[in-house]
């Protein structure tokens, strides 16, 4: 990145690109563009229609959803199927599975924005003994599959006596062990000018000082992508609680959702669809809220040295 | 980065010590720690199942404690394959909760591993249960499991479906043909409407049945098939004239319902699979009445019918609280008044006391008549199935909806699958 302005400064419409211009005539453009729009909006429908059908499917009776029931809209409309979702599971209120979700998405996130960010600044910023060892060695760790950890690190909480409490769940989100987040803020520092630490070390700042003055304003854009992604992977994660939590009380939404499809006995599919629609929500109101922040980051980003 | 190279040694540390306290866990107490009503003892419960199941164990978990106030119980659920990947971790790491509900097909697995606690060596009165059911929770002359209740295979039917065709609705005296034959009426009288059935030869368990019609075991003592190529062959040529016909549903088909069963969404009028299926059915389907006969068999005496486990209640080999947990499977499979509460929700009672002490009503009465209507052909329940018994099932399913596909020739089946029962008994043998 440079400290020029954007060169993408978008031209008026009404005016003629100035290369090749005799081209098109502006009906040619209008039915390109019609086309364009057409084709656009199929493929939205295709990539949509899941997300519609589970909402239609919402406010069925259970024995009209999936099966041979292909029409998307039931005649029975009702809210049933969400008041059965809201009753909640043997005792444990749905609130209570929302208010689970919370604390473990907001846990992740404050957690990974605190760690990942000291630690990028370490990578980008110091220079110590080994660095590129250690980063390295934090790259490799990405490499590992989640699955043959899983039991090494579960015989570790097991013994230290953490299993069924939330510890396992965040204490890697607070010791930046997301090597992901800690290599895409590393990546992002690195693009921001060395000549802001310099001026702010000649005027006598420290480390602690250029982190939180300097670096943490300009990294918004990336902390804020880290937030969204963190947030939604904590909020979807379904191996996690599975094997450390074991009280009803403490689960979160997705395996709550689970509970509601038994093969082995009757499936309620209303109330589980219903409340992926409900657990969705906090999901979807996140991102919308945020993902102004990522345009207007990345499009500044930058620009305030 | 030091707290990653700490991570490190913790979990090198953590594997180290688990495995020494794996080592010295066999020299326990006999009958582990017990409690007093000013102090008492807390075992853990696990189970799969819904919100209505776990609204029923809460229940018998209440009635359990005011009866027995040095122990309490710690009950928690999960989804049935949830449940599994979290007991393979909780396994591997030592930490199996006290007791737990358990699934026939898993019972060898976790058993031959030494997971389980033998129970044959604590107190739980199995006086009330069917002689020939209990070596199904046994594996090599150790009890593993006891089993809570019984399903059996069954032919389900909508009677009003058939009364909309005219088909007069079957008695379950039948021969295959005469089964065969039956399908094809309601393909045909409904002008394809409605579908006779799902192709029966592609159910494990059924194959299983006719094979023990025919005198024939599944699986030998020390592991092995006991059945031929030619068998399976056999079998699967047994609804080969029909394929294709609307006799049964197309594969096609199959998969668009999936989860729903055909029969769940109305697309066939019977289905052939375990007992205890009713509630899901008439949930799925919104029918007023589903029946339930008998499967076909060439050999009237011999229908090959069988009592198996629908679930099972074991013990942690590593419980600190053997005694209470003896108690509280004792209690759970034998108490009449957790009958009550259950009702036939985990299957028909095995224990006679807890099925006397129950009183049935509606679908609950038609699935406890239908065991009690088969009583005479009962044979012996099953062993537990070999390890990766599982995947035998599954693989079974898939070459015969291959099979249904056109994919493959029944030969061609037969090889399939075969081959891969052969790598998988030698693997594991």
């Amino acid at each position: 990145m440079t400290t020029m302005a954007t060169p993408t400064q978008s031209t008026p419409d009404a005016q003629v690109p100035h290369y090749n211009p005799k081209s098109e005539s502006a009906a040619a453009k209008r039915a390109k563009s019609t086309i364009f729009h057409v084709v656009a909006l199929a493929l939205t429908a295709v990539v949509l229609y899941p997300g519609l059908w589970m909402i239609a499917s919402s406010f069925k009776p259970n024995a009209e959803i999936g099966g041979a029931n292909t029409s998307l809209w039931s005649n029975n409309f009702s809210f049933d199927n969400f008041v059965t979702a809201m009753e909640g599971i043997g005792g444990v209120s749905t609130l209570q599975f929302f208010t689970n979700s919370l604390i473990l998405a907001i846990g992740a996130v404050v957690g990974t924005i605190l760690s990942a960010s000291v630690s990028a600044y370490a990578f980008a910023r110091i220079k110590f003994p080994g660095r590129s060892i250690f980063f390295g060695m934090m790259i490799a760790t990405l490499l590992l599959p989640f699955h043959v950890v899983i039991i090494p690190q579960y015989i570790v909480f097991q013994q230290l006596g953490l299993v069924d409490t939330y510890v396992p769940l965040l204490i890697g989100k607070f010791l930046a062990a997301d090597a992901f987040f800690v290599f895409l803020m590393v990546q992002f520092m690195r693009n921001l000018p060395g000549e802001l630490d310099e001026a702010a070390r000649i005027d006598g700042a420290g480390h602690v000082r250029i982190f939180t003055s300097i670096m943490l304003p300009l990294m918004k854009p990336a902390l804020i992508s880290t937030s969204i992604f963190s947030f939604i992977w904590s909020w979807n994660d379904f191996l996690g609680p599975l094997l450390y939590l074991n009280t009803p009380d403490k689960y979160p939404l997705p395996l709550a959702l689970r509970l509601f499809v038994d093969q082995t006995q009757s499936s309620d599919y209303g109330a589980m669809i219903a409340m992926s629609v409900l657990a969705l929500l906090p999901v979807l109101i996140f991102f919308l809220v945020f993902q102004r922040y990522i345009v207007e980051g990345v499009s500044t980003q930058g620009l305030k040295g | 980065m030091i707290n990653r190279r700490h991570f490190l040694t913790t979990v090198a540390v953590g594997t180290a010590s688990a495995a020494a306290l794996a080592a010295c866990g066999a020299g326990s107490s006999s009958s582990g720690e017990t409690g007093t009503a000013e102090k008492p003892v807390t075992i853990n419960y696990t189970w799969w199942g819904n919100d209505d199941r776990a609204e029923r164990t809460r229940k018998a978990i209440a009635l359990f404690e005011s009866k027995n106030p040095d122990i309490k119980v710690n009950g928690n659920f999960t989804d049935f394959a949830g449940y599994w990947q979290k007991r393979a971790t909780e396994a591997a790491g030592g930490g199996l909760p006290d007791v737990m509900q358990w699934d026939l097909s898993y019972l060898r697995d976790y058993g031959q591993r030494n997971q389980l606690l033998d129970l044959g060596t604590v107190k739980i009165n199995t006086d009330a249960f069917e002689k020939s059911l209990l070596p199904s929770g046994q594996i090599k002359g150790k009890t593993y499991g006891i089993p809570t209740s019984t399903n059996a295979f069954a032919v389900y039917y909508d009677p009003a479906k058939l009364a909309s065709l005219g088909i007069a609705e079957p008695d379950g005296s039948w021969t295959y043909k005469e089964f065969n034959d039956f399908l094809t009426e309601v393909g045909t009288k409904s002008n394809s409407a409605l579908f006779g059935s799902t192709d029966y030869t592609g159910v494990w368990w059924m194959f299983n049945i006719w094979l023990r019609q025919n005198n024939i075991e599944a699986f030998t003592e020390d592991g092995k098939l006991g059945f031929t190529k030619d068998d399976m062959k056999k079998w699967w040529n047994t609804t080969a004239g029909l394929r294709g016909t609307p006799a049964i549903v197309s594969e096609e088909r199959v998969t668009q319902l999936a989860p729903k069963s055909p029969f769940g969404s109305n697309v066939t009028a019977t289905e052939v699979t375990w007992d205890n299926f009713m509630a899901g059915y008439l949930g799925d389907s919104g029918a007023k009445e589903l029946k339930l006969v008998p499967v076909p068999s060439d050999d009237p005496d011999n229908l090959g019918l069988f009592l198996k486990p629908s679930m099972l209640m074991v013990a942690s080999a590593k419980t600190k609280y053997k005694d209470a947990a003896a108690r509280f499977i004792d209690f759970m499979v034998n108490d009449p008044e957790v009958g009550q509460i259950f009702k036939t929700s985990r299957g028909v009672p095995a224990s006679k006391t807890q099925r006397d002490g129950t009183t049935f009503e509606g679908t609950d009465k038609l699935v406890v008549d239908y065991e009690k209507s088969i009583e005479q052909y009962l044979k012996d329940a099953p062993e537990p199935p070999i390890v990766g018994f599982g995947t035998l099932e599954a693989s079974f399913k898939r070459v015969s909806s291959d099979l249904n596909y056109g994919k493959l020739t029944i030969d061609g089946a037969a090889d399939a699958w075969f081959k891969e029962a052969e790598d998988l008994i030698k693997q594991n043998a």
